[in-house]
C-alpha cells in the first residue's frame, strides 16, 4: 500500500479488543491509529516529566547562582522550553488526536496510516537526537558546532514529523467524516484540533525556515546570519505570545467534550464554543511577531491588541462551560476536575499575557514575566491533556481506570501551574515595586517547587492511564462513562481494527444522545 | 452497559483525503518559502540601508537563466493541467504525453538552476547573501524534485489504470502541489532575480 493511500474500508460488526500497546513486533510495524496515538501520549508524558525537571534545575541555578555553569544552565533552560513545546505539548495533543479523531468522526482508520506511523517514528528519532545533541553541548549557542548542527537538524526533523502527523489528523477530520457530520457538527476535540492543527501547519514551517537558514549558515556560511548568540532568539518566538497559545488550542476542545459528557447535557449555544476556539486559534498565529525580524513587534499596537483580545475567547468558553455545569448534573470525576482547573490556569495565562502588553507596567523588561506566562500556558496545556488522557483512558485500555490519580492530580496541576508561572509573573514587577526585588530568589524557588509539582501531576496522569491495564479493573463498555455523546463512545473499548460495519448517519453534534432520545 | 445502535447510512462516496492532505502540505511548503523570503528581504534592506550594494563585488546574477526557468515552469503549469484534463476525459494518450512533458520541463529547470549557480560565482561562505540565496533556491529545487516524484508516481498509477474520469484525485493532488511549486518560484524570481 502506498503512503498516499488510505486503507480500504472493509468493516465488520465485530470489535476486537487490543492491549494498550501491542507486542513489540506488531507495535513497530503498525499504522494503527490507536497504537500510534498511545505511543505519542506515553512518550510525550515521559518527555514532559524530564522537561519539567530540566526547568526546575535551571530555576535552582537561578536561585543559587552556582548549581550549574551559566552556559549549561542556559542550554538546559532553552532545551527544556523548546522541548516542552515540540516534545510534549504538540505531540501530546497530536497523540490524543491521532487516537480519538478517527473514532469521533466515524472513520475506521486515520487517513494515511503509514504516513502517521512514519511521523511518529521520525518524531521519536528526532527527539532522541535533540536530547543527545543538547547533552553534548549542542544546544542553541552551544560550543561544539557539529553538535549544534545536529541539534538544529533534529528540530527540523521534529517539525517535519509533527507536520506529517498533523496533516494525517486534519485530513481525517475533513475527509473521513460520517455522513451528516458537517463541520459545525464535529465533536469539539476534533474541531479544536482542526483549528489548532491548521495554525501549526501555517506557522511551524516558518520556524523550519529559520532553522534551515541557521543550519546552512552554521555549516557552510560565515555565521553572520544569526551568530551563536542569536540562535535561540531566532526561534524563541514560538515560546512567546501569541504563538504559544496556538499549541494549546486542541485542549479547549478536550475540555468542552469532557464537560459535556460529565454534565450529561448538550452544550448550549455550541456556535459560541466554535467561535471561541476558532478565535483563540486565529489570534494565536504568531509567526509574524518574531523579535529577531521585528525587534519592536511587542511595541506595536497590533501585538498589544491581540495580547489583550486573547482573553475574550477564554472568557467566552468559560461562560459556556459554567452554563453547562449549572444546567447539568456534574459527575465528580477526576477528568472533569482537571478540565476545569486547566481553564482556570489558562485564564491566568491570558491575563498575564494581557498584562505583558500594557507598556506602563514594564513587565517585558526583565524577561521573568514572559517566562512565567510561558509556564502558565504550558501548565494549562498539560492539564488539558491530562484531562483528555483520564477521559479517554477507558477507551484506550478497555478497562475502567482508577479515578484517584486524576482526582489527586487536579489540585496538584492547579497548584503546580500557578506556582511555576504566577511566581515569575510577580517577579516581573520588580521594577515597579521595590519589595519584589528582595523576593526574587524566593519567587524563583516557588517556581521550582511548582515545576516539581507539575511533574508529579504528569506522573499521576500516566499512572491513571496505566491503572486501566491492571488485573481486576472493571471492563469498560463501549460507552464507558454512560453519558457519552460523540461517536467514539459507540465503539468497543478498546476499538478493534474494524470498529463499525455500517457508517452511522449523524443528525446533530451529539449523535449518541439522538439515539437515546 | 448500553449499546447504541445508529441507523446505517447509504453507501457514500468517500471524500478526497489526498486532495485535502496535499493542500495542507502545499500550504506548509508555501509558508516555509514565505518565511525564508521574508528573512531575505529584511537582510537585503538592512544591507542597502548602510549604503552598500546588496550583492558582493564581482557577483552577478544574470537574468536570462531565471527567465528561462520561470517560462519553462509556467509552461509546465499548462502541461500538468493538461494531464488532469486528459485523465478526466479518459484520454490516456494525451495524459501520458502531458505527464512526460511536465517531468521533462521540471528536469530542464533543475539543469538550468545548477547552471545558474555556476554563473553567479557567489560564495556561500562569503556572507549572508550566499547563505540566503543558496538556501532558498536549493530549497526550491528540493520542492521541485518532490513535485516531480509526486507527478511521476501518479503517472505510474495512471499507467496502472488506477485513475479515470470518475476518480482522478491523485493526479489533481499532484497538480495542486506542482502549481504551488511554480507559484513559489514566481516569488523567488521577482524577489531574488528581478529586484536584486
Amino acid at each position: 500500500m502506498a503512503i498516499t493511500e488510505t486503507r480500504e474500508e472493509t468493516g465488520t460488526d465485530l470489535a476486537v479488543a487490543s492491549p494498550l500497546v501491542p507486542a513489540p513486533v506488531s507495535f513497530l510495524g503498525t499504522g494503527e491509529h490507536t497504537v500510534v496515538g498511545v505511543v505519542y501520549i506515553l512518550a510525550s508524558i515521559l518527555f514532559g516529566v524530564a522537561g519539567l525537571v530540566g526547568w526546575a534545575l535551571t530555576g535552582i541555578h537561578g536561585a543559587t547562582g552556582s548549581f550549574l555553569s551559566d552556559s549549561v544552565a542556559e542550554q538546559v533552560f532553552q532545551t527544556s522550553a523548546l522541548g516542552l513545546v515540540l516534545l510534549v505539548l504538540v505531540p501530546l495533543f497530536l497523540g490524543i488526536g491521532t487516537y480519538v479523531v478517527p473514532l469521533q468522526v466515524g472513520a475506521r482508520t486515520i487517513a494515511f496510516p503509514r504516513a502517521a506511523a512514519a511521523g511518529l517514528w521520525t518524531w521519536l528519532l528526532s527527539s532522541g537526537l535533540f536530547i543527545v545533541a543538547a547533552s553534548i553541548d549542542g544546544g542553541f549557542g552551544g560550543g561544539r558546532p557539529e553538535a549544534v548542527s545536529l541539534g538544529l537538524l533534529s528540530v527540523l526533523g521534529l517539525i517535519l514529523a509533527l507536520l506529517l502527523g498533523t496533516v494525517c489528523v486534519l485530513s481525517t477530520a475533513i475527509g473521513l467524516r460520517a455522513p451528516g457530520m458537517t463541520l459545525d457538527r464535529v465533536p469539539m476535540t476534533t474541531f479544536a484540533l482542526l483549528a489548532g492543527g491548521a495554525v501549526w501547519v501555517l506557522t511551524l514551517p516558518v520556524l523550519a525556515a529559520n532553522l534551515l537558514l541557521m543550519w546552512v549558515d552554521l555549516r557552510y556560511g560565515d555565521g553572520s546570519l544569526s551568530g551563536s548568540q542569536g540562535q535561540f532568539a531566532q526561534v524563541a518566538w514560538i515560546l512567546q505570545q501569541p504563538q504559544i497559545y496556538a499549541f494549546v488550542v486542541p485542549g479547549l476542545g478536550i475540555v468542552a467534550d469532557v464537560v459535556a459528557t460529565f454534565t450529561g447535557t448538550r452544550l448550549e449555544r455550541r456556535g459560541l464554543f466554535l467561535v471561541g476556539i476558532g478565535a483563540f486559534a486565529v489570534l494565536g498565529i504568531g509567526a509574524w511577531a518574531q523579535p529577531v525580524l521585528f525587534p519592536d513587534a511587542s511595541e506595536q499596537l497590533v501585538w498589544q491588541v491581540i495580547s489583550v483580545a486573547q482573553v475574550l475567547p477564554v472568557l467566552l468558553l468559560l461562560g459556556g462551560l459554567a452554563t453547562a455545569l449549572r444546567k447539568g448534573r456534574p459527575a465528580l470525576r477526576g477528568a472533569l476536575g482537571l478540565a476545569l482547573v486547566s481553564m482556570l490556569v489558562l485564564l491566568l495565562a491570558v491575563v498575564a499575557g494581557a498584562l505583558l502588553a500594557i507598556t506602563p507596567l514594564d513587565l517585558r523588561g526583565s524577561g521573568s514575566a514572559e517566562v512565567g506566562q510561558f509556564a502558565l500556558v504550558v501548565a494549562a496545556g498539560l492539564t488539558m491533556a491530562a484531562a483528555g488522557v483520564a477521559y479517554w483512558s477507558p477507551k484506550m485500555t478497555g478497562r475502567m481506570p482508577s479515578d484517584a490519580p486524576a482526582k489527586l492530580g487536579t489540585p496538584l496541576m492547579l497548584v503546580g501551574g500557578v506556582l511555576a508561572g504566577a511566581s515569575l509573573v510577580v517577579a516581573g514587577f520588580e521594577t515597579k515595586f521595590s519589595g519584589i526585588a528582595d523576593l526574587l530568589d524566593a519567587l524563583t524557588w516557588i517556581s521550582v517547587v511548582g515545576a516539581g509539582i507539575l511533574a508529579l501531576g504528569l506522573v499521576l496522569a500516566l499512572l491513571g492511564l496505566l491503572s486501566g491495564t491492571r488485573h481486576g479493573a472493571a471492563e469498560a463498555g463501549a460507552d464507558a462513562w454512560g453519558t457519552g455523546q460523540t461517536l467514539e463512545w459507540k465503539y468497543a473499548s478498546p476499538p478493534g481494527d474494524h470498529v463499525l460495519g455500517d457508517l452511522p448517519v449523524v443528525h446533530s453534534p451529539e449523535p449518541l444522545l439522538d439515539e437515546e432520545a | 452497559m448500553t449499546t447504541h445502535l445508529l441507523p446505517p447510512a447509504p453507501p457514500v462516496e468517500r471524500p478526497r483525503v489526498l486532495l485535502v492532505a496535499t493542500s495542507f502540505a502545499a500550504a506548509a511548503s508555501f509558508m516555509l518559502f514565505v518565511a525564508a523570503l521574508g528573512v531575505y528581504l529584511l537582510a537585503r534592506t538592512e544591507v542597502i540601508a548602510t549604503g552598500s550594494a546588496w550583492l558582493p563585488q564581482g557577483v552577478v546574477i544574470p537574468l536570462p537563466q531565471p527567465n528561462t526557468i520561470f517560462m519553462t515552469l509556467l509552461l509546465s503549469v499548462v502541461t500538468i493541467q493538461w494531464a488532469v484534463n486528459a485523465i478526466a476525459h479518459n484520454d490516456r494518450q494525451n495524459a501520458f504525453l502531458a505527464f512526460g512533458l511536465t517531468l521533462a520541463m521540471g528536469a530542464a529547470s533543475i539543469v538550468m538552476t545548477t547552471y545558474l549557480w555556476t554563473l553567479m560565482k557567489l560564495d556561500v561562505a562569503g556572507g549572508v547573501q550566499g547563505v540566503l540565496i543558496y538556501t532558498i533556491t536549493a530549497g526550491h529545487m528540493i520542492m521541485l524534485i518532490v513535485a516531480m516524484v509526486f507527478v511521476a508516481l501518479m503517472a505510474l498509477r495512471a499507467l496502472g489504470g488506477q485513475f479515470d474520469s470518475r476518480q482522478h484525485d491523485g493526479v489533481t493532488a499532484a497538480a495542486i502541489y506542482w502549481h504551488t511549486m511554480v507559484f513559489v518560484y514566481a516569488l523567488i524570481w521577482i524577489i531574488i532575480y528581478v529586484t536584486k
